[in-house]
């Protein structure tokens, strides 16, 4: 189902991205998402999810289009862009910049120049949120992959914003940590947020979404209700999942 | 990595931990200072006796386990004592086998190595009642007075040296089981092997910086950053008060 009677959030008209060795990463992409909406992005390796996602929160500039953020283009303002739009990079080690799991997360409210209490306060939310606050003193370093993710989501919460997107968020992880950042996905959405998820891994996730966006070889080829895409989605290399006869409904690792 | 503790911190509860740490950092060069300019034999033993106490009482670190780390400098000072032993000029020691041991190269030696003992002394109780991401705010803030210094960047530099620094080795050991088990040891050439491991080791850290500059930008890393707030005590004053009465009573009473 999707939500007809939200404002639109986030859009993007004719995004064109050609790198300068000649990749069309993607083409022509025209994109409306709606406040709330869950929407899950699926598509072969190389398909353009990665490079479409960062040009939603300006981290990549289009060639040629543009992306609108509540009707704004957000290259009048990036910095606010990219306080409203978290993203979560697949890999979460990479994205690590505090020596303690807490000093990870007041990364983003210092860059915000929020004053030094309320820094404090949202650290010691959000860490409360992801459940890490017991290891709020530890090297990032010595967590697991999931609890890494947790960090990483943790990291972005603190900035407070509406949408957030995760690049490709079960890659490495196992039983537990799957099921762990799925859990947070959906209480995130429960309470609000937009989600933007890149994945191929359909049968793990995809009964929470409101809506599946297919990408083939960076232009969208599949768009809208995840019932009605899912039965021709192998033909653009995303592995239709196993449960394909129990429905949507049961293409979820939460019990 | 050798499991050396001389230089970590280490969380505790004491008058030293709770120091300002601009304040405790003035504290050890004066110390540093003094050490490196001290001369008669007592005055190095009152200095020692001193660090030893800070050390147990005022820092509450574990005086035999960073005791047995310096094993890790026992050749570095076993050079300074011979180097001096025999380039320094004098007369020789009566009755030694060794010609050109002198005995003005022997005290030259044993004062210059147990200098070298006492400031490293003075850097593990630094290190080991200040945290890294104090140590860092506390450079910081006394670089911000220096124009054409970029204070924020480099304490970023800083904080993200050593947060690669474990990630690093743990790529390298990660490379090193991968290439055992395709039995590099059957490799003669030493040089070849480090080839092997340099090499990957360079394109994945660019490739791992250049995500990392791009997850500091979505969180909207800039150089206008929250500050951290220091707080001095009077108790910061009097040990600073303290600290400079003994260190002139050492250097300036004729023992
Ligand atoms: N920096 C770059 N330079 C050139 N080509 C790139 C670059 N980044 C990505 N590409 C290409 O763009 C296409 C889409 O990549 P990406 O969005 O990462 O795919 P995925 O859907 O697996 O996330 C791929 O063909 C990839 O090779
Ligand atoms: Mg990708």
């Amino acid at each position: 189902m999707s939500k007809p009677n939200m404002p639109i959030i986030l859009e993007t008209q004719n995004l064109t991205h050609v790198f300068p060795d000649g990749t069309v990463a993607i083409k022509d992409i025209n994109l409306q998402i709606r406040t709330g909406e869950f929407v899950i992005v699926a598509g072969a390796n190389g398909s353009g999810k990665t490079v479409l996602l960062r040009h939603l929160n300006g981290l990549i500039r289009p060639t040629k289009g543009k992306v609108l953020l509540e009707g704004e283009p957000i290259s009048k303002n990036i910095t606010a862009a990219r306080k409203q739009i978290g993203l979560i990079f697949q890999d979460s080690d990479s994205q690590i910049v505090g020596q303690t799991v807490a000093e990870d997360v007041a990364f983003g409210p210092e860059n915000l120049r929020l004053p030094p209490e309320e820094v404090d306060r949202r650290v010691k939310t959000y860490l409360e949120v992801v459940g890490l606050s017991k290891l709020a003193q530890q090297s990032p370093h010595v967590l697991s992959g999931g609890e890494k993710r947790k960090l990483a989501v943790a990291g972005v919460l603190a900035m407070q914003p509406k949408i957030i997107m995760f690049d490709e968020p079960f890659t490495g992880l196992d039983y537990p940590g799957v099921v762990q950042v799925l859990r947070q996905l959906v209480s995130l959405h429960q309470s609000g947020h937009t989600i933007i998820l890149v994945t191929h891994e359909l049968e793990k996730v995809l009964a929470h979404a409101d809506r599946l966006i297919i990408i083939y070889q960076g232009k969208i080829v599949e768009d809208g209700n995840p019932q009605e895409i899912i039965g021709r989605s192998e033909q653009y290399g995303v592995r239709m999942p196993l449960g394909k006869d129990e429905g949507v409904d049961a293409m979820t690792w939460l019990k | 990595m050798a499991q050396i503790v001389l230089f970590h911190y280490f969380p505790r509860n004491s008058i030293l931990h709770d120091m300002d740490g601009r304040v405790k950092l003035i504290c050890m060069i004066l110390f540093s200072v003094v050490i490196s300019l001290v001369q008669s034999i007592p005055s190095f033993i009152i200095l020692t006796a001193g660090l030893i106490l800070i050390t147990l009482l005022a820092a509450r670190l574990p005086f035999i386990t960073l005791l047995k780390d310096m094993k890790y400098f026992s050749i570095l000072i076993l050079i300074i004592l011979l180097v001096n032993s025999f380039v320094i000029p004098g007369r020789p020691i009566p009755g030694f086998p060794l010609p050109g041991v002198t005995i003005e190269g022997v005290m030259t030696g044993l004062m210059a190595s147990w200098r070298l003992v006492l400031i490293i002394m003075v850097c593990a109780i630094m290190t080991g009642t200040t945290s890294l991401i104090t140590l860092k705010n506390v450079v910081e803030w006394y670089l911000r007075p220096i124009p054409l210094v970029p204070e924020t960047r480099i304490a970023t530099m800083i904080n993200l040296t050593f947060v690669f620094i474990p990630v690093i080795f743990d790529t390298v050991s990660e490379m090193l089981s991968a290439q055992k088990a395709r039995c590099v040891e059957g490799r003669r050439n030493p040089l070849k092997r480090i080839m092997f491991i340099a090499f990957p080791l360079l394109v994945q850290t660019f490739r791992r910086t250049e995500e990392l500059i791009l997850a500091m930008e979505a969180r909207c890393y800039s150089d206008d950053r929250t500050r951290a707030v220091f707080a001095t005590t009077a108790k910061d004053w009097l040990i600073l008060a303290f600290s400079v009465l003994f260190l002139a009573v050492i250097l300036f009473y004729p023992f």
